[in-house]
């Protein structure tokens, strides 16, 4: 079943020229994890607030289990939407114990059964021992299990999470999102996930939703994201992407590093841009080469090398932590990838 | 289901909280405009002939008084409170932490309680201290007198120092210590440093605190008519409450007015400016500076600044309470006069400004939150509209109620609600500052929150907004409290008969000369006074 519908939705902010979030349309299954991805100011948070019921959208329609909650005729407010949000600073009630503060949605029970679920919810995110602390007794990562307790525990249609990780240390990051996914996992929960990593949404993600200027340029599962970026943008910014002038021959894709064969619609002649990514280069030294090293980046597990291209071109290359080359080593570069690269016609980076 | 967008045009939605809440800003924008306008009207639409009258007389000479004192005491005040502010912050001045503290405390003290003390102690011929040295020495020594200008200025300065030193002071302790550190990397000394750094990045905080003295200058009425230096408030006083000429009062209320309108712009102006002294979170203290040889004169300074506006007025009026206390006569008076006891004064003084603080603060809920959480240039102007009260002065806001009330609502005439009227009017604006400040502090992500979790904007606003800045709002009230409590001429113009505050009280007994009957009511609206303000001193950080 469908839980949100969202059609031609748009929104532009007064004294601003261009809009916030234009023209863009989605849906979500029950159960799902949608990310939604983008640089700051891409709209992505935008589209969260307008389905939480926090703005109002200028035209399109938004519709969570069949129920229209949003159209330029109709407007139904945050408190009568059913839907849990995460906020990026947590926003708990500083003047509320732990309990209070996950209870507060829970209204309408006998207290008895209030207690229950409270305990309960308490219990997924492991923090019942922290129940009448006050938030600020509490670490940057307790708080984070709070604030999604909180909002899980009236049982939304559907969970909006807005960059909850973003206050945390970047260490705690990777293990609270362990924790999030396995939670949200464990209740079948529909989520909307914001966040502005690439490496967050690939893991977060059942499916990602690519942001750029308030316009959505790809949906996918992260591995068609990633391995078949749709448009220039995707490639750049969920990989770190390379892009390398190439021509359509007979004989493949003509590249100044090598011929590159793989299936395409494209006619002979065509100008193409071809995104690498680092692990897509194979490179070695040598005197004659068709480059030089500009510098070695040291990421602990890899080396990673800039490489200068006679034609001025820069790449982007791996190689394991005990190959050290000195900065300025000839080399001959060529492409290796392991699966088909994304190709776009004529276009470069857009972003 | 069937889902079709249709493409309407981009509309502007306000949700439905914000058309209300704007709706209800606009009131009371409305409820505080309204005896302004009024008053401007008047005074338009004065007759040519007062107009010429005053024009070739007196409006020249009370505009120079005025604006002479207005000058003379902004710029005494902003001296003492920027080098009180630097000693207590940011020398190493022996027993700073007390000083810090005893400093701010003159502002329990209205300006004419000093001003009687200081009249009586150096009047001239019988003044206490005229007859100590004459008594000493065996021939008259001159003193200056208390009169006039010069006393004038000494006592307002003495009692609105305050102001910029509480500004300035929070503006030393909040800056960073890099950027003098960045300074003396460039070859500036200590003296070069505080001359060309840390001043200039004081004045936002400290041009605030001068505006606010300015202010209340333009606003001050007990002290100038004790010491019989004539200015606009004195004159209209005199124009209503001596001759009964409402003509010529408005005509001076709006010239008055407009000179108050001219500082509160300024003041408004700044407002925002002088925030880039907060605090974040790489902020460390500024070390202290060694005082050195200075010490010694640099404590003599603090002291006398203290004793004159603190220790001496303080001290006399509980030499002159055990006096009255001690005397039968004296002690009967000051229990009873005519029908009404002790008790009624301080009943009364407590009751209107309690309720006019509780007023207050409701009022500048509505227009705090839309301005904060809605901002735009209208919200914005309504913010800035509920201020005006500062730019009115006692004796205006009096002028234009006693016109207002008589002419549309009879019945509230010689009420007590009148007065209280006049307080909501005149100090609401510190309620709608602090309302604000408390709002600003408040993340919208936790009402938001609220929202999604199934609460309607009400039961937003009183189970989340509410109590989160309920400190705030306190805050705002005690300063309604305290410069209700203080307030002088709006009582004495609006009062029913038989309705006498201490404040009232002690300025009638004052003006009869009865000192000692007027010291005991003098102190206790001293001692109520300090409650409301050891508390807002709390607040800040460094009071604590």
């Amino acid at each position: 079943m469908i839980a949100l519908e969202v059609k031609n939705l748009s929104k532009t902010y007064p004294d601003r020229a261009r809009p916030a979030v234009n023209n863009i349309s989605f849906s979500l299954p029950n159960g799902e994890v949608l990310v939604l991805v983008g640089p700051s100011g891409c709209g992505k948070t935008t589209t969260l607030r307008l389905i939480a019921g926090l703005e109002r959208a200028d035209s399109g329609l938004i519709c969570l289990n069949d129920r229209l909650v949003a159209s330029p005729e109709h407007f139904t407010p945050p408190e009568k939407r059913g839907v849990g949000m995460v906020f990026q600073d947590h926003a708990l009630f500083p003047h509320l114990t732990v309990f209070d503060n996950v209870a507060f949605g829970l209204r309408g029970g006998n207290p008895r059964q209030i207690r229950q679920q409270t305990g309960e919810m308490l219990a997924l995110v492991g923090l019942e021992h922290l129940a009448q602390h006050h938030p600020h007794a509490l670490s940057g990562g307790e708080r984070q299990r709070v604030a999604l307790a909180r909002a899980l525990a009236p049982r939304p249609v559907l969970l909006l999470m807005d960059e909850p990780f973003s206050s945390l240390d970047a260490d705690l990051r990777n293990t609270v999102r362990e924790q999030v996914r396995t939670i949200l996992k464990s209740m079948v929960a529909t989520v909307i996930f914001v966040t502005h990593d690439q490496e967050e949404a690939l893991y977060m993600g059942d499916r990602l939703a690519v942001f750029h200027d308030g316009e959505i340029e790809q949906i996918g599962t992260p591995e068609q994201i990633f391995a078949a970026s749709a448009t220039p943008f995707v490639a750049e910014f969920m990989g770190d992407s390379d892009f390398l002038a190439g021509e359509i021959t007979p004989q493949g894709i003509l590249t100044v590093i090598g011929i590159l064969r793989q299936d395409h619609e494209l006619p002979d002649g065509a100008q193409v841009q071809v995104a690498v990514r680092a692990d897509d280069i194979e490179f070695s030294v040598h005197e004659a080469g068709n480059g030089a090293i500009v510098e070695r980046i040291f990421l602990g597990a890899f080396n990673l090398y800039r490489l200068r291209l006679d034609n001025g071109q820069v790449l982007h290359a791996f190689k394991s932590h005990t190959e050290v080359l000195p900065a300025g080593a000839r080399i001959h570069a060529r492409l290796s990838p392991g699966h088909p690269l994304a190709i776009f016609c004529e276009a470069g980076p857009s972003g | 289901m069937q889902i079709t967008a249709p493409a309407l045009p981009r509309k502007f939605f306000p949700p439905a909280a914000n058309r209300r809440l704007a709706f209800t800003a606009v009131l009371v924008a409305a409820f505080v405009a309204i005896p302004l306008v009024y008053i401007l009207i008047r005074a338009v639409n004065g007759e040519a002939e007062v107009w010429y009258r005053l024009l070739n007389t007196r409006i020249w000479i009370l505009l120079g008084n005025t604006l002479l004192l207005l000058v003379v005491v902004t710029g005494g005040a902003s001296l003492v409170g920027v080098s009180m502010a630097w000693l207590t912050e940011r020398s190493d001045l022996p027993g700073r932490s007390v000083f810090r503290w005893l400093l701010a405390l003159p502002l329990a003290l209205p300006a004419y309680i000093g001003g009687i003390v200081h009249l009586t102690l150096l009047r001239e011929p019988g003044g206490f201290i005229p007859q100590l040295l004459q008594a000493f020495f065996d021939q008259p020594v001159y003193t200056p007198s208390p009169l006039g200008l010069w006393g004038a200025a000494f006592i307002l300065t003495l009692f609105t120092y305050p102001y910029v030193y509480l500004l300035s002071g929070a503006a030393f302790r909040t800056l960073h210590a890099s950027l003098e550190e960045a300074a003396r990397t460039f070859g500036h000394n200590p003296w070069q440093t505080l001359w060309h750094v840390t001043l200039p990045a004081l004045r936002p905080g400290l041009t605030a605190g001068a505006l606010l003295v300015a202010l209340d200058i333009l606003a001050e009425y007990g002290t100038v008519a004790l010491l019989r230096y004539e200015t606009f408030t004195s004159a209209i006083f005199v124009q209503l409450a001596g001759r009964y000429d409402r003509a010529a009062a408005s005509v001076l209320s709006g010239v008055l007015v407009s000179l108050a309108i001219v500082i509160l712009w300024a003041e408004l102006r700044l407002q925002g400016k002088a925030r880039y002294t907060q605090l974040d979170s790489h902020w460390r203290p500024a070390p202290l500076q060694p005082l050195g040889r200075w010490r010694v004169p640099a404590l003599l300074l603090v002291f006398s600044v203290l004793s004159a506006s603190l220790l001496i007025p303080v001290g006399v009026l509980i030499a002159w309470s055990i006096t009255a206390f001690l005397d039968p006569d004296t002690l009967s008076a000051v229990l009873r006069t005519g029908s009404q006891g002790f008790g009624s004064y301080i009943w009364n003084s407590l009751w209107s400004s309690a309720l006019a603080a509780l007023l207050g603060v409701t009022l500048s809920l509505p227009v705090a939150l839309y301005s904060v959480r809605y901002p735009g240039r209208f919200s914005r102007f309504i913010s800035r509209f509920c201020q005006v009260g500062y730019a009115i002065p006692g004796v205006v806001v009096a002028l234009s109620l006693v016109l207002l009330v008589n002419r549309f609502m009879p019945i509230l005439y010689a009420t007590p609600l009148v007065v209280v009227m006049a307080y909501v009017l005149r100090h609401m604006p510190q309620a709608v500052r602090s309302s604000e400040s408390g709002l600003n502090q408040l993340s919208p992500s936790l009402e938001e929150a609220a929202r999604t979790l199934g609460r309607n904007p009400l039961q937003t606003l009183s189970q989340v907004t509410l109590p989160l800045i309920a400190p705030g709002l306190l805050a705002g009230g005690a300063l309604v409290f305290l410069t209700s409590l203080k307030e002088l001429p709006a009582t004495l113009l609006l009062r029913p008969a038989g309705f006498d505050t201490l404040a009232v009280r002690v300025w009638i007994w004052a003006e009869e000369g009865f000192y000692m009957h007027a010291a005991p009511a003098a102190l206790l609206l001293v001692l109520i006074s300090a409650i409301p303000l050891s508390f807002l001193l709390r607040r800040e950080q460094i009071f604590r």
